[in-house]
This record gives C-alpha cells, sequence and structure tokens, in this order.
C-alpha cells in the first residue's frame, strides 16, 4: 500500500497527558478512598461503568460494522477496535471493584441476613466469590472476543492481495453473527451483577439492554471525538468525509431515541404495574433532589440531543457532531450517576441517600482516574495500528479521496 | 409548420458523460431539467443544480401535529370528558398517554412522507411526453438521458439544440407533447 495511514506522531503526546491526569487522579481518589471507603468503591464503579462501557461497546460496534457493512465501518473499524484493546486494563479496574465485593465494602447485599427472603431465593448466586467469578467469566468471554477480532483483522493487514484479504474479512463477519447474541447475553448478566444488585430488592429485565445501546451510543460519540481530534491531520484528513460523519451521526440519532425507548418501556412497565417490589427504584428517583436528575436525562440525554440530531447539515458537520457527541457522553456519565448512586448504601443500614448527600467529589476523581488512564492505554494502542484496515477490499471504496466512488 | 414539443432531449452512453452534460447545462443557465439513468448517480443532484426536497420539514410538522393530536385526544377523554379511575391512578397520568401519541406522531409524520413524496413527485402520473421517444425505454437498461423543457426560460428550439448538441451526445430527440 502506498499509502501511509499510521497514526500521527502527536498522539503520544497527548498520552503523556492522559497519563499525567490519570496518575493525579488515582492518588486523589485513593486518598479519599481511604477516609470512605464505600463512596470511593461507588464512584469508581461509575468510572468503570462509564469508560468499560466504550470498550465493551467497542467491541459490539467491531462486530456490528462487520455484519452492516458500510463506508462508515471500514473507517471507524480502527478506532473501535483499539478501544475493545483496552479490555486488560479495564479488567484491572474490575479488580477493585472485586476487592470491594470480596471486602464487603460495595454491595449492600453483603450485609442483608441471611434470613432475607431474596438472598434465600437467589443462594450462592448473590455471594461475593461466585460475583468474582461470573466477572472473570464475562472479562474471559470478552476477551476471547476482543483477542480474535483483533487477531484477524492483523492478519487482513499483513495479507498478500485482496482475495486473502477478504477471506479474514469473512471470517470476523461469520465470527461476529452469533457472537453477538452471546455478547448481549453476557452483557445483561454482567450489568445485573454490577449495577442493578446495587439494588438488591429491585429487578428490571430491560436492563442488560440499556448498557448495550448506552454503551454503544458512549463508543460511537467517543470515536466521533477522535475523528474530531484527528480529522485535519494526516491521514485521516485524506479518509475522512461527510457521509461517514452523516452516517454515524444517524446511528447516534438511533441509538439516542433507542436509549431513550428502553428507558420508557422499563419507567411505563412498573408504573402500570403499581407493585410495590418494583415501584420503589423510581420512587427514590421521582422524589427529592433526584427527580431533577431524572428530568435532566429526560431533555439532556434524550430531546436536546434528538432535536439537534434531525438536523442533517448538523451531522454532516464534524464540528456540530463532535460538539453534541461531547455533550452526549457528558450525559452518560450523568445517566450512569443516576443508576449507581441513589442505590441503597452499607454506611445507613440499606437507607438511599438524597441527592445533596450522595453526590461526593469522588464521583468525580473516580471517573477522571480511570478515564486518564483508560486514554493513556487507548491512544498507545491506537499509534500500534494504521488508521484504517489497509488491505480491507472495500477501503478504496469507503475512503472519501479514493479512486472509486 | 411547427410540431408542439415538450422539450429536447440528448441520449449519452456512459452515467460519466451524463453528469459533465448536466453540469454544462447548469451553467448555461437551463433550470427546467432532468436526467434519467439506469441506475442512482449520486451526484447529479449537484450537477444539475437540484434543490434539497422541503419533504422533512413537511414531516417533522406532520410529526407535531400527530404528537399534539394524540396528547390532546387523550387529556380530553381521560381528563376532561370523562375521566374515570383506573386503578387509582391520577386522571391525567401522561406516563401512560406517550405510546399512543408516539404512535400517532409515527403515523402522521410516515403519513406525510408518503403521500408529501407522492404529491411532490406530481404523482400518479399516467402520461409523460418523454415516452414518446422510442429510445427512451432504454433509460431502465443502458442509455442516459438529459432533458430541457421547453418551458424553460432560456429555451429557443434552435439555440438549445445547437447546444445540445455541442455536449457531444449520441443524438438529440424531439419530445412531442
Amino acid at each position: 500500500m502506498a499509502e501511509n495511514y499510521q497514526a500521527p506522531a502527536e498522539l503520544a503526546k497527548y498520552r503523556n497527558i492522559a497519563l499525567g491526569i490519570g496518575g493525579i487522579g488515582v492518588i486523589v481518589w485513593a486518598a479519599g478512598t481511604y477516609f470512605n471507603v464505600e463512596q470511593g468503591l461507588r464512584s469508581w464503579l461509575l468510572g468503570f461503568i462509564f469508560w468499560g462501557g466504550i470498550t465493551i461497546g467497542g467491541i459490539g460496534i467491531t462486530m456490528l460494522q462487520y455484519l452492516t457493512g458500510g463506508a462508515w465501518g471500514v473507517v471507524i473499524r480502527r478506532f473501535v477496535e483499539a478501544a475493545s484493546r483496552v479490555l486488560p486494563v479495564v479488567f484491572i479496574m474490575w479488580l477493585v471493584l472485586a476487592w470491594g465485593t470480596y471486602s464487603h465494602n460495595l454491595y449492600e447485599w453483603s450485609h442483608l441476613p441471611p434470613d432475607d427472603f431474596t438472598m434465600i431465593q437467589r443462594g450462592a448466586y448473590q455471594t461475593p466469590i461466585w460475583w468474582i467469578i461470573r466477572g472473570i467469566i464475562y472479562f474471559v468471554l470478552f476477551g476471547v472476543m476482543v483477542y480474535l477480532l483483533n487477531d484477524w483483522s492483523a492478519k487482513q493487514d499483513r495479507s498478500a492481495d485482496h482475495e486473502e484479504a477478504a477471506k479474514w474479512l469473512g471470517k470476523a463477519t461469520a465470527f461476529s453473527g452469533p457472537t453477538m447474541v452471546i455478547y448481549v447475553i453476557a452483557i445483561t448478566l454482567a450489568t445485573v451483577d454490577w449495577v442493578m444488585s446495587l439494588d438488591p430488592h429491585w429487578f428490571s429485565t430491560i436492563w442488560g439492554l440499556l448498557f448495550v445501546a448506552g454503551w454503544a451510543l458512549s463508543t460511537f460519540c467517543f470515536s466521533i471525538l477522535m475523528f474530531a481530534l484527528l480529522g485535519g491531520k494526516k491521514p485521516m484528513d485524506h479518509v475522512l468525509g461527510k457521509r461517514h460523519f452523516h452516517d454515524i451521526g444517524k446511528l447516534i440519532l438511533a441509538l439516542v431515541m433507542v436509549w431513550a425507548y428502553f428507558n420508557f418501556s422499563q419507567l411505563l412497565i412498573i408504573y402500570s404495574g403499581n407493585i410495590p417490589e418494583e415501584t420503589g427504584w423510581y420512587l427514590t428517583r421521582m422524589t427529592t433532589g433526584w427527580f431533577t436528575v431524572g428530568m435532566i436525562l429526560v431533555l439532556f440525554h434524550f430531546a436536546f440531543p434528538y432535536l439537534f440530531l434531525l438536523k442533517q447539515d448538523w451531522k454532516k458537520n464534524i464540528k456540530m457532531l463532535a460538539s453534541i457527541s461531547l455533550f452526549i457522553l457528558f450525559m452518560r456519565l450523568v445517566d450512569m450517576f443516576f443508576l449507581i448512586s441513589p442505590n441503597p448504601r452499607i454506611a445507613t443500614h440499606g437507607e438511599s441517600l438524597i441527592l445533596s448527600e450522595s453526590f461526593s467529589w469522588l464521583d468525580i476523581a473516580g471517573p477522571v482516574a480511570i478515564g486518564g488512564i483508560w486514554l493513556w492505554y487507548y491512544f498507545g494502542q491506537l499509534m500500534k495500528r494504521p488508521l484504517v484496515p489497509v488491505m480491507d477490499p472495500f477501503l478504496e471504496k469507503a475512503i472519501e479521496h479514493g479512486h472509486g466512488h | 409548420m411547427e410540431k408542439q414539443l415538450y422539450g429536447l432531449m440528448a441520449e449519452f452512453d456512459t452515467a460519466t458523460e451524463l453528469v459533465d452534460a448536466a453540469r454544462s447545462t447548469r451553467d448555461a443557465g437551463y433550470k427546467r431539467t432532468d436526467a434519467f439513468s439506469p441506475f442512482p448517480i449520486h451526484e447529479i443532484d449537484e450537477a444539475l443544480g437540484i434543490k434539497r426536497s422541503i419533504l422533512p420539514v413537511l414531516v417533522f410538522f406532520g410529526g407535531i401535529t400527530g404528537l399534539l393530536s394524540g396528547v390532546s385526544l387523550q387529556v380530553f377523554v381521560h381528563y376532561i370528558d370523562y375521566p374515570l379511575n383506573i386503578g387509582g391512578r391520577p386522571y391525567l397520568s401522561w406516563l401512560s398517554f406517550v405510546p399512543p401519541s408516539f404512535e400517532l406522531t409515527i403515523l402522521l409524520a410516515g403519513f406525510t412522507a408518503v403521500f408529501g413524496m407522492l404529491f411532490l413527485n406530481g404523482l400518479p402520473r399516467p402520461y409523460h411526453p418523454v415516452f414518446n421517444v422510442p429510445r427512451f425505454s432504454l433509460a431502465t437498461r443502458e442509455k442516459f438521458f438529459l432533458l430541457i423543457e421547453a418551458a424553460d426560460e432560456k429555451y429557443n428550439y434552435d439555440e438549445t439544440k445547437a447546444f445540445l448538441d455541442s455536449l457531444k451526445p449520441q443524438e438529440v430527440f424531439d419530445v412531442e407533447e
């Protein structure tokens, strides 16, 4: 391949900045956690779900673009693959939570009396040791997906001709279909363990899908930010064009709607059912300050981005699209805060805190600490491979200034 | 004796020639033009200077109309005209109003999209003069056609015919009304 698609060297600079911020964040977070272990772990969980979501969403979008095809998939592939390869870091972040679970500092269910009806029903499933074993299984499943997809992608790059490259493409596509099913089931079980069990007496069957859609949305928005960062520089200035932004903008619009649709389905069913064992979760979130957070989510995680993204010109304009993506990413964090923070706490013996008592500066330190280290590793992974799949048979057609049209 | 003409049509062999010819036609100042090809050509909208359709705006307001009618229907029925206690919930249970309002939004937006598209395209239209050119049936197979309507301000039979000839087409046809 005549073209040079290596990532620009400036990334190394961003890498150091990210590591610096992450390092300081970890120290600050650790200091705060020393004085309030439960809050520290909860804030860590917030950061873990937000940033880990971009990694796990990266696996999903890698598979999705193989299954759907299209130019947007070819240009975004290396960015979401790099996000998925941050999995080892995400696993190390998870070990902190595993320690918190094992030492009974994170989940209120580890303090419930043994005669609690829910705990009797759930038996060994709801014990720290099985929480950890299942966690390892999820990471093994995700790890196999990351390894195989990235391995085939690397082999495609080294292919001698397009025929051989097409073989690897076919392999990844055939793998992605059935694996997508396992992926969604794994996310459902994982997020039930990691987030939903914070409130041991509440359950929702659409829970996993909230994260499947939410994490895919996060990953698309994050990739758009990377496009904005690298789009004006070589080599991506030669690759990216309005049609890619338009396509990914449409996907972001769709996912904003899907997110709202899933959330509303959950709310409407619980509201209509009106059964005490289900309504508690929403009762907490529809009274005191939490209602304000909920309304902020309805207006700014759904209504505003939805109306914004209806306009075709703004989806085609990378500046506009990157602005709304950054905004949505921030709202993703607020959404995770809304799902995690109001849940029952150990320190209050199972009571929820009101918003003003619940918000802690650790909720900023945790996500910043994880984010810095996540980005440091991400940029490193992004620099390792060409920014587009150089031997992909559809590359010429997919890039903006290619010879096909 | 001059026949009443709908316009003049040029036949081309390739999509590239058609797009180039369309650009020249637009640059020459012709506005009432059209192009015909066996498959969609992305550049042709820009080449002919076709403006963006107003349809998305119509669909948006169709959707808003659906939303408002859905909300007002339910508020009228459940809150004003015939309040009914359903499971002890408030009469104005707006959460339960969302699905029907959503459906009506989609329905009216969809209707506006389909019927608006037909209307803006001038469909249904059982007769069109371009079919008076026998070779035009090839537009669905392998040939590319560019039409300049007689209704165009710049249209003048001899000048327009000379102009089309200058684009080096396979042939230029008179399209009878």
